[in-house]
């Protein structure tokens, strides 16, 4: 058999064997043991054969061989006969695949690339009644001849243009037709078309608005939007469209479908911005008759905001090239009907028709700068006359509105003060009218009466603009607008929501960028001059300007002169025998602390001028107020202490290296040279105020660099001593404020100063905390008890190797027969995992990120099995001597609810079926003392429920358990001893509505309802009685949950699955 | 869709709707405005177990007052345009009371709010829906022993005493419930209440 007949034979079923053969015989040509001559004439008996299909694989098997050459083996002669040879039986199958891979050859030139074109244009008028494959071939030798000859294919003009038009003429397929459109944008941007225009938007245009649906699982993963794309960049190719285009775009918008419009607008826009400005000159006043009923009628909101930008294209590109303002412009003539429409809606500016009327001068004006002179010219001054006519504050608010939106725009087009670069060539039109308007919004701002809050507050917003618009008001200008502010926050009394005075805080906060020096001569010397010398009283009048010099700060240089100002009020009130109230002194270390907190002070040039003011400076004076040298106790104070403390935290994580060694090594003496002062670890003699330092000393260790940790004292050659000594204050302080710091103290030196081979002293320490238990008890005091909590959060943030052991012992702190030690450790569960400002990721301490797996993956389980054998010993009467106390069960829930307060829920799904029944027995906990439990459990469930919807639940089979618990939770008519919290019935009412909202995982708002029967279903009757009563609960926030919930349920929850379409 | 009865109402600004002023934040912490970020945590402790609902707060009694109908209604949505009817100013604080339904038994737990409407302009057909709607809301958020007054206020609707009449008819009103697409209308106005 010879190659041919068994090519022929294998090429449908075995497409590699085919291939095989072709390249055999590819490679026999090249080394010359066959010519191509042969090869040729071996194909004779079957070229002429009637079978088409035989003659189809013949002409396969000469194109496979061709394809299989190397592409400089074939001469150009060659090629011009193989090329004639395939246009002759250019309908065979393979024969345009031949001719596919002829004309890639370098050797194809322009004169076969023609003929090849006539070829295809002749031969394939009935195109569309083959198959979509055969379609697909031809399209991309037509692609490939467009890309290497286009040349040749321009120079045949009109017959390519329409033989291309001739032949995709009825196509549907998405594939071709995605060739077939960025085909045809070549020929029309490309081609003169200027006799065919209409043909050839036709041919395009016939297939807006594109409705195509991929099917699913579509192999080729073309989108609608891929196919809307390619034809909108046809439609939008030339200009000669425009006629025909712009007219049948705008009908489109009477369609009923938003979608039909939404297309037609984005074509729209498209169009604009590539056709020519004459052009769209020309259509301009059309479009926006027609849109202009889009944006005042709105539909649809993506409707009326697409009608917006097409109009604000328009006015760009009339902008273009234009440098003087004048009215013959094209851009005059559009904006003309604009305007005149405007002015009209805005002569009653209150009515609803007056917004959409603002957001399009908004966006006209906002295109170029002649843009906005020309809008602004008509549009301002009959403002003013409106202004002074009007009848009422409504309208006149109205109007000032109008005016910022305007403002906007003039910031848009001419910047702020703090904008770099791009100044406008064109004079702000505004500065005609700059003293109108300072004293027109001044008067609105400080003229109107004081409750006209809104009135006052839009007023504000306006003159805020303009102080912030690039070269526009003079510098004394602004700085009226900021004594305006000044007053309203010093001077007036507080009205509603107090929205004026939040407003001004902000503006001032504003000017702050653009204008610092206003701020620093104007608002600071009045701001501090209310701040008193000292404060006795609880009102604490000075509170408002502390918060307001603390927003209007972060700016460098203000902030320096914050901190001067009120560093030396502290200073002053450091040195007071009669400092009144510590409150005052704390509230203007925290101002401090809140600004630095929102600035970048590792950049801030100054970070060491306060590093020596607070962090050495006010040590030493901690150091000598302990001891009694200062002159007031203010320093003695715990809570100024930790507010210090923080202060100090984040100046030394900001310090240089150097810096943090000395911290390091100053962390117990505070820096102080005195004598009397004795630092704390190992001394005998420190009294109550000398261990309070430890409170500053914990920050100053925590915002220390893990590097340092060999400045750190008592830490040669170990550790042991130092943290037993720690151990010992733990247990036996009694000062709440400084054990608390003990505690931590301790935890950050095992958790991230701690060598790694170190870690079993901490280990030891442990096992002998747990070891000092009353054997015959089985009792721990409280304060054992937290520093083996505080010592275990330590270890197991960073997963010590004992994690497992530690975990099981505390477990088993829970099954004490001791009442007390049972529950103080049940509460410390939430400890472990729990936020902690000094024990932190910023202040550097270890916190691996499987923690919290590992924990909860341990305890869970052990905690579930040992209810379970609680709950069985319970009911087993005859094991009445197994039976645990009372107090086991709800410790173990109590434990739970901490953990799982701290441990995201992606965690504890896979372990809901086990968690689940224990969640449920903890809503049946009914005393007071159970509240907090109960409210983290609800907590847990609300999240659960919002992530994971009614379906997880429904699969562990609690529906009904879960919902009649938490009814029983919003009732207030509970049986004796038992209470519901406001809290905790409002929190119940959450979650029943979060049940209703959340029946589809992860629902959306527009995924299809559930195919069947909601789950809540059965019990819907049930929770609608049940919340009908709760709506009559004494408390107002549960009565609103209580309303949103019964809202859900009768809304969302139904039998039958709605139907989206 | 119809053409709009009323296509350019007069439109309240929702800052100056009447709110509650809730007490400012004087049990969160001692700095109730934004210093509350500075200071974060209360440290998380043995001793820190959640003591803001204390117990004198919990047995302090909040009757349903008229402002709590207001917010119950003024979210409505007009099913003409998609503004509530508070902005709208259909319904306002003043038009609503809420009086003892038997004045002359002193225990009686019976209570009726009264709600006035006024359409934005007087022939609006919608009235009836409108009322229907803030008789459905408040049937819906009301314990049973509230009855409902609504009507439209006098001298603000051409046919005011027609809608009146129907409004206040419980087997027309029942009737009307039935009705799939008008509870539908009414469905979508109740969809912005929050």
């Amino acid at each position: 058999m010879s190659a041919l007949q068994t090519f022929m034979l294998v090429v449908d079923h075995d497409k590699e064997e085919a291939k095989r053969i072709a390249e055999g015989i590819a490679h026999d040509i090249e080394t010359r043991k066959t010519t191509l001559i042969d090869t040729v004439q071996s194909l004779g008996e079957y070229i002429n054969d009637e079978d088409p299909i035989l003659r189809g694989k013949a002409i396969s098997y000469l194109t496979a061989i061709i394809q299989a050459l190397s592409p400089k083996y074939l001469s150009r002669q060659q090629i011009q006969v193989l090329t004639t040879f395939f246009c002759d039986r250019i309908e065979d199958g393979g024969a345009v695949d031949g001719l596919q891979a002829l004309q890639g050859l370098d050797r194809f030139n322009k004169f076969l690339a023609t003929q090849v074109a006539q070829a295809l244009f002749s031969n394939f008028q009935d195109l569309q009644s083959r198959s979509q494959t055969q379609r697909f071939h031809v399209y991309q030798l037509l692609n490939d001849l467009m890309s290497n000859h286009r040349g040749a294919m321009r120079d045949m003009g009109d017959i390519s243009l329409l033989g291309v038009v001739d032949i995709m003429t009825g196509e549907k397929d998405p594939r071709n037709l995605m060739i077939v459109f960025s085909i045809l944008k070549v020929i029309m941007i490309e081609w003169d078309i200027s006799n065919h225009v209409e043909t050839l938007f036709d041919s395009v245009y016939n297939y807006f608005p594109i409705t195509f649906r991929p099917p699913p699982n579509d192999p080729y993963g073309i989108t609608a939007q891929d196919l809307k794309g390619r034809l909108q960049e046809c439609i939008s190719s030339t200009r000669h469209f425009a006629p025909h285009a712009i007219p049948a775009l705008l009908d489109k918008l009477d369609s009923t479908s938003p979608n039909v419009k939404k297309d037609a607008l984005s074509t729209l826009i498209a169009c604009i911005h590539s056709y020519d400005p004459n052009t769209v000159s020309k259509f301009s006043i059309t479009v926006w008759e027609v849109l202009k009923f889009e944006i005042l009628n709105a539909q649809e909101e993506f409707l009326s905001e697409t009608s917006l930008e097409a109009l604000q294209a328009i006015a760009q590109r009339l902008s273009e090239g234009v440098t003087e303002v004048s009215q013959e412009l094209p851009l005059a003539k559009y904006l003309q009907p604009i305007t005149k429409e405007c002015n009209e809606q805005l002569q009653e500016p209150q009515n609803k028709q007056a917004k959409p009327a603002q957001s399009i001068l908004s966006r006209v004006s906002a295109a170029s700068p002649v843009s906005f002179v020309l809008v602004v010219q008509t549009v301002v001054p009959p403002i003013f006359t409106l202004y002074q006519e009007a009848d009422g504050i409504v309208k006149q608010r109205a109007l000032l509105e109008t005016l910022n939106v305007l403002f906007e725009a003039a910031i848009t087009v001419f910047g702020q003060w703090t904008t770099r670069g791009g100044e406008a060539a064109i004079e702000n039109p505004l500065l005609e009218f700059k003293d109108q308007f300072s004293d027109l919004f001044g008067q609105a701002l400080m003229g109107a009466a004081k409750e006209e809050v809104s009135f006052r507050v839009t007023a504000l917003k306006g003159f805020l603009h303009l102080s912030t618009l690039r070269d526009f008001f003079q510098e004394n200008e602004i700085g009226l607008f900021v004594q305006y502010l000044d007053e309203i926050l010093i001077k007036e009394e507080s009205v509603g929501r107090d929205d004026l005075k939040k407003e001004a805080i902000a503006a001032l906060a504003e000017v702050s960028k653009h204008k610092p020096r206003l701020i620093v001569d104007i608002t600071f010397p009045a701001f501090v001059a209310t701040l008193p010398e000292e404060d006795e009283g609880s009102d604490a009048r000075y509170m408002p300007t502390l918060e307001t010099l603390a927003q209007i700060s972060v700016e460098r240089d203000i902030f320096e002169t914050l901190f001067r100002r009120l560093f030396s009020k502290l200073s002053v009130l450091l040195q007071k025998e009669q400092p009144g109230s510590v409150a005052y002194p704390r509230a203007i270390l925290v101002t401090l602390l809140y600004v630095m907190q929102q600035r970048n002070m590792e950049q801030d040039q100054s970070v060491d001028l306060y590093f020596d003011k607070v962090v050495v400076g006010l040590c030493r004076d901690v150091a000598a107020s302990a001891t009694g040298k200062a002159k007031n106790r203010i320093l003695k104070d715990p809570t100024v202490l930790d507010t210090l403390g923080r202060l100090c935290n984040l100046l030394v994580r900001s310090a240089s290296t150097q810096k943090q060694e000395q911290v390091a090594e100053n962390v117990y003496s505070l820096f102080s040279s005195a004598e009397d002062f004795i630092p704390i670890p190992f001394s005998q003699t420190t009294n109550a105020d000398q261990e309070r330092t430890i409170i500053i000393s914990t920050y100053l260790l925590a915002g220390v660099s893990k590097d340092c940790s060999n400045k750190i004292p008592h830490t040669n050659p170990d550790m042991s001593r130092l943290l037993l000594d720690l151990v010992h204050r733990s247990v036996s302080n009694t000062d709440p404020a400084t054990h608390q710091a003990y505690l931590r103290h301790l935890a950050l030196l095992v958790n991230k100063f701690l060598s790694k081979q170190d870690v079993t002293i901490a280990e030891k320490l442990f096992d002998s905390l747990l070891q000092s238990q009353d054997t015959e008890s089985q009792s721990l005091d409280p304060a054992t008890i937290r520093t083996i909590f505080w010592l275990s959060k330590a270890l197991i943030l960073r997963l010590a190797p004992s994690t497992t052991h530690i975990l099981t012992s505390l477990l088993a702190l829970l099954s004490s027969p001791d009442q007390q030690t049972s529950a103080t450790a049940a509460q410390g569960f939430s400890i472990i995992l729990g936020e902690d400002d000094i024990l932190s990721a910023t202040n550097g301490a270890t916190i691996r990120l499987l923690c919290r797996q590992r924990l909860f993956t341990t305890v869970t389980p052990l905690i579930s099995s040992r209810i379970r054998e609680v709950n069985i010993a319970g009911t087993d009467d005859s094991a009445a001597a197994k039976k645990s106390p009372d107090h086991i069960k709800p410790a173990h829930l109590t434990a739970l609810a901490g953990i799982l307060s701290t441990i995201p829920t992606a965690l504890v799904m896979p372990e809901l079926p086990t968690l689940l029944p224990l969640l449920l027995q903890s809503l049946d906990l009914q005393t007071a003392d159970s509240v907090a439990v109960r409210i983290a459990t609800l907590d847990t469930l609300a999240v659960i429920i919002r992530d994971n919807g009614v379906a997880v639940i429904d699969q562990c089979g609690h529906v009904q358990s879960l919902v009649t618990r938490l009814l029983k939770t919003t009732s207030t008519s509970t049986g004796p001893g038992a209470v519901n919290s406001p809290r905790l019935r409002a929190d119940a009412l959450k979650c029943l509505k979060l049940l209703a909202m959340h029946q589809v995982p992860g629902a959306v708002a527009n995924t299809r309802a559930p195919p069947g029967i909601s789950p809540l279903l059965p019990v819907k009757a049930q929770v609608l009685r049940s919340l009908r009563a709760v709506l009559d609960d004494p408390k107002r926030d549960v009565r609103k949950a209580a309303v949103d919930a019964r809202a859900a349920w009768l809304r969302g929850v139904d039998d039958a699955p709605e139907e989206d379409e | 869709m119809a053409e709009m009865q009323n296509s350019n109402p007069t439109i309240l600004n929702s800052a100056d709707l009447p709110t509650r002023l809730r007490p400012t934040a004087t049990r969160k912490s001692e700095y109730g405005g934004i210093f509350t970020s500075a200071l974060p945590l209360a440290p998380v402790d043995f001793e820190s177990a959640p003591s803001s609902d204390s117990e004198d707060d919990n047995l302090l009694e909040e009757p349903i007052d008229e402002q709590e109908i207001y917010d119950l209604i003024s979210s409505i949505s007009d099913p003409e345009h998609p503004i509530s009817l508070g902005e709208l100013a259909v319904v306002s604080l003043p038009d609503i009371e809420i009086k003892p339904t038997l004045p002359d038994v002193p225990d009686s737990p019976l209570q009726t709010v009264t709600v006035l409407i006024t359409p934005t302009i007087t022939h609006c057909s919608l009235a009836t829906v409108i009322g229907l709607g803030v008789r459905v809301r408040l049937e819906q958020s009301l314990p049973s022993r509230f009855r409902m007054d609504v009507r439209i206020k006098e001298g603000t609707h051409s046919t005011g005493d027609e809608v009146n009449k129907q409004l206040a008819d419980k087997e027309r009103v029942a009737a009307a419930l039935e009705n799939g697409a008008l509870m539908g209308v009414i469905a979508k106005m109740m969809e912005t209440c929050h």
